[in-house]
């Protein structure tokens, strides 16, 4: 008798232990429709959702643009479902574009759905957009057969590869951050109309709302301080000059009896292009125009920091400076108000490669 | 009762299988015709020799070799003058019989019995060789190497062997199993380096073996091996002669068995399965190379079809985008579900295969072409199955063929099919579980009372010089230690 009540109980125990249930998904693919993407957008009434996505085309069908009113975000894949033949599923979620009006007003309850469901990637890249992104995708879908892929696919560079081109960010770290003291998260932000999505800056965030904007040529400076530390290109339009390969060392001090922020930033690259009136080969020229681009990348960085100052927000956490290993740390409110009215000192120095083969 | 009426009852003898055949009578003319009655290639010839004295000779046909028959027994018989004839035979290994239960052995065996009218009896022998030439291996080919493999004749089989290790103490212990067919069964093992406990194991089960009939040598390694309901095969068999006389070097066992060419090298490990002579002949990397090939071919041959059932039914999270798109399509139009699509075409990958085994060469190159184009092709117009699918079959039917066990890759349907049913109801948790199984049976599991799953449990870490990876022959400077062998040390430490 024991030998078959052990197996049974075995076999029990394997069903239960690998999340065995009689009321498990069927994911049986031809039968499922994976969205990538949901572009979310304010409705008409207050409190409402736009929610549109692409449902991929199985044989030879067109690409399929589904667009619901709504209050929450479950509602939508609901309503989606009602209006086709395939379940809309979540698993293969890969982009979240989320309207410039929502993400001023909050995101953190959208963010919390999307987290709580089990079949979502944490690795969901997360995208504000100004403009009409429905009439982007109506449109573009007709000349792009897998428009939603290649988005992907951009987004996906810009995180693996570290390109330090666009300040990508994914849901895990938006959330991570927004939780975190001294840590404020960003997204990018993208311009849309009917045949252009255009990258335009970095958003910042501040109690999952967004507070603003880079513009690109502050953008520059916000991504060689940020994760990267790299650009590919910096361009400096003021002295006809593109740097190349740029890398930073930073470092961050916070002096709380002088109430100040001093950032000491070490920039190497080399001159890519240059059609100023400055002779390179003359060495003082080329001495002369290096302390010009040190005055610039230090009042661009300068000007990148008030801005933040402004915002009132901590992007590049240099917070985290005032943490000791002894004292009391600072509540994230009155880092907040120091960090608003500090005074920032910049010191910049650039080593340019030579420019010789 | 329909089958009473029509079928007389056997009445079962409780008999000893021995006793059944045995001749109780005594050593007669009679008796020596009698066991030739009925028997259409029996013979019995009278032949009248000097001083007015009858011979008569009795032998099976097709068993001796007539050509000598006449040279070597019936000339010199006629004209001897002895008392006793055997003298005048020029053969040394004439016999002298005493009971008609030996004279049948001795008679079944190729020999030639001689009576005289004094009631001596002589057993001359006389067989008939039927021996192939030898030839190269065909189920184990190799490109640079010997090319030599073992025939049907033992005795040939044990020259092979005996050249290559030319030791007094390289032992042949000979034994007859199966009690219809007596096959000639002989074990051999190198004194003083195979492990003596291990030789007693194996001489013990050959000497146990009381069945009617041992036909070849899986017959026998059914009867030796430890554990009989399991998949894996616990012997190694191989037409070898090097590889052999190699694992007869390392301290194991071979057992030959007569009339079939292939030998089994015991105790072996599930990994000795993987393995090829080539990998001894090629540069070291590139053997270790080859080797983890094969380990990987195994993974991706049991592993590739669940997996697409497991993720196409319940793990589409995992699949990448692309390939999603594409599986969504191939499978948008599909009567069956990923597990009946899988096992359909596993069926049929295992009809194609069991079908070419059995047809003769030429026919087998039409049943490729029709195999590879009618059903792979056909098979996905006519909306059977998808086109992924059919691109994983055939990546896992190539890389079965990788594994050089033939027993082994034989055993790979069944797995698949376990794991198929796994990955269709718990997706790759299953596959998961039936891969923990599948580890704890091997570990489970003996060669010769020896860990089939060493060197990893027990963990040798001396055997791991050849293991997953082929270290330079230099290196290999001991034995491995799964096969227990008494003098543990390759190099020649008198030398230095």
């Amino acid at each position: 008798m024991r030998s078959p009540i052990f197996t049974v109980l075995l076999i029990g125990c394997i069903c239960f232990l690998t999340g065995f249930s009689p009321f498990s998904d069927q994911n049986t693919v031809e039968e499922i429709a994976p969205v990538t993407f949901l572009a979310v957008k304010q409705g008409e009434e207050k409190g409402s959702l736009t929610v549109a996505t692409l449902v991929p085309p199985i044989m030879n069908e067109e690409k399929q643009f589904f667009s619901t009113k709504v209050r929450l975000l479950e509602q939508g894949r609901r309503q989606f479902n009602f209006k086709y033949y395939r379940e809309i599923r979540f698993g293969q979620l890969r982009m979240l574009f989320i309207d410039e009006q929502i993400a001023k007003t909050g995101i953190v309850n959208l963010m919390d759905t999307l987290l709580t469901d089990p079949e979502v990637s944490p690795r969901l890249f997360l995208i504000v957009f100004k403009g009409d992104f429905e009439a982007y995708t109506k449109n573009q879908m007709q000349k792009q057969k897998d428009l939603d892929y290649y988005l992907y696919r951009m987004f996906k560079h810009y995180e693996k590869e570290n390109q330090g081109e666009i300040a990508v960010t994914n849901i895990h770290e938006f959330m991570e951050k927004t939780h975190t003291p001294y840590s404020d998260p960003y997204m990018p932000v993208f311009n849309v109309d009917k045949n252009c999505f255009s990258y335009e800056g970095t958003g910042f965030f501040s109690n999952g709302k967004l507070k603003g904007q880079t513009d690109k040529e502050q953008d520059q400076f916000f991504l060689l301080l940020s994760k990267s530390k790299f650009l590919k290109n910096v361009i400096i339009e003021p002295l006809d000059l593109s740097l190349g390969e740029v890398h930073a060392i930073v470092k961050k001090q916070v002096n709380l009896k002088d109430h100040t922020v001093v950032l000491k930033i070490q920039y190497r690259g080399r001159i890519d292009e240059y059609r100023g009136s400055k002779d390179l080969n003359s060495q003082a020229d080329f001495y002369e125009l290096t302390d010009e681009i040190k005055d610039y990348l230090e009042e661009g960085t300068v000007s990148l920091l008030k801005t933040f100052q402004e915002l009132g927000v901590d992007p590049l956490e240099i917070g985290r400076q005032t943490l000791t290993p002894v004292s009391k740390s600072m509540s994230a409110e009155d880092w907040l108000t120091f960090w608003k009215s500090a005074k920032i000192k910049v010191d910049c120095s650039i080593e340019l490669e030579p420019l010789t083969i | 009762m329909f089958w009473n009426k029509r079928i007389q009852k056997i009445r079962h003898e409780k008999k000893n299988g021995n006793e059944l055949f045995q001749k109780n009578e005594d050593l007669s003319l009679e008796s020596l015709k009698a066991m030739i009655s009925n028997m259409d290639d029996g013979e019995s010839i009278e032949h009248s020799i000097s001083r007015n004295r009858k011979i008569t000779i009795v032998y099976i046909k097709t068993l001796i070799d007539l050509e000598r028959l006449n040279e070597s027994i019936i000339q010199p018989v006629k004209n001897c003058s002895e008392e006793m004839i055997h003298t005048c035979l020029s053969s040394e290994k004439i016999v002298a019989v005493t009971t008609l239960d030996n004279a049948q052995k001795l008679m079944m065996q190729g020999h030639v019995l001689i009576y005289d009218d004094k009631g001596h009896l002589w057993a001359v022998p006389l067989e008939n060789p039927l021996a192939r030439s030898v030839e190269e291996s065909q189920s184990e080919t190799i490109l640079y190497g010997p090319k030599d493999s073992f025939t049907e004749q033992i005795d040939q089989n044990i020259t092979l062997l005996r050249r290559r290790l030319p030791l007094t103490e390289l032992k042949t212990e000979k034994f007859s199993a199966g009690y219809l067919t007596k096959t000639k069964v002989v074990m051999l093992y190198v004194e003083g380096i195979a492990n003596p406990d291990i030789v007693d194991i194996a001489r013990k089960k050959i000497s146990k073996i009381n069945f009617d009939m041992i036909i070849e040598q899986s017959n026998l390694a059914a009867f030796m091996e430890d554990h009989i309901h399991s998949v894996f095969p616990q012997f190694q068999q191989t037409d070898r002669p090097d590889q052999c006389a190699y694992s007869l070097g390392l301290g194991k066992i071979v057992i030959l068995v007569a009339n079939t060419p292939f030998a089994l090298i015991a105790p072996i490990t599930f990994f000795h399965l993987f393995q090829s002579p080539e990998d001894y002949i090629h540069r070291w990397i590139v053997a270790s190379f080859l080797r983890s090939l094969r380990y990987v071919s195994y993974m991706v041959s049991i592993l590739l079809i669940p997996l697409y059932v497991a993720l196409t039914t319940h793990h589409y999270h995992i699949i990448p985008l692309q390939i999603l798109f594409v599986l969504l399509e191939s499978r948008s139009k599909l009567p069956f579900s990923p597990f009946w699509e899988g096992l359909l075409m596993l069926f049929v990958l295992e009809i194609i295969k069991e079908a070419s085994l059995r047809m003769p060469n030429k026919t087998s190159t039409t049943l490729g072409t029709i195999a590879g184009i009618v059903i792979g092709q056909a098979a996905v117009e006519a909306g059977f199955v998808s086109k992924i699918l059919i691109v994983l079959v055939g990546v896992a039917a190539v890389a079965s063929f990788l594994v050089p066990n033939y027993l082994l890759s034989k055993t790979n349907t069944l797995i698949q099919f376990a794991y198929l049913i796994l990955a269709s109801f718990l997706g790759i948790p299953g596959i998961v579980l039936g891969l923990i199984h599948m580890l704890a049976h091997l570990n489970g599991l003996t060669s010769l009372k020896q860990p089939y799953f060493s060197p990893i449990a027990p963990l040798y870490w001396r055997d791991w010089m050849d293991f997953f990876f082929r270290a330079p022959i230099p290196w290999m400077k001991k034995r491995p230690k799964q096969a227990d062998a008494l003098f543990k040390w390759r190099y020649n430490r008198g030398d230095g």
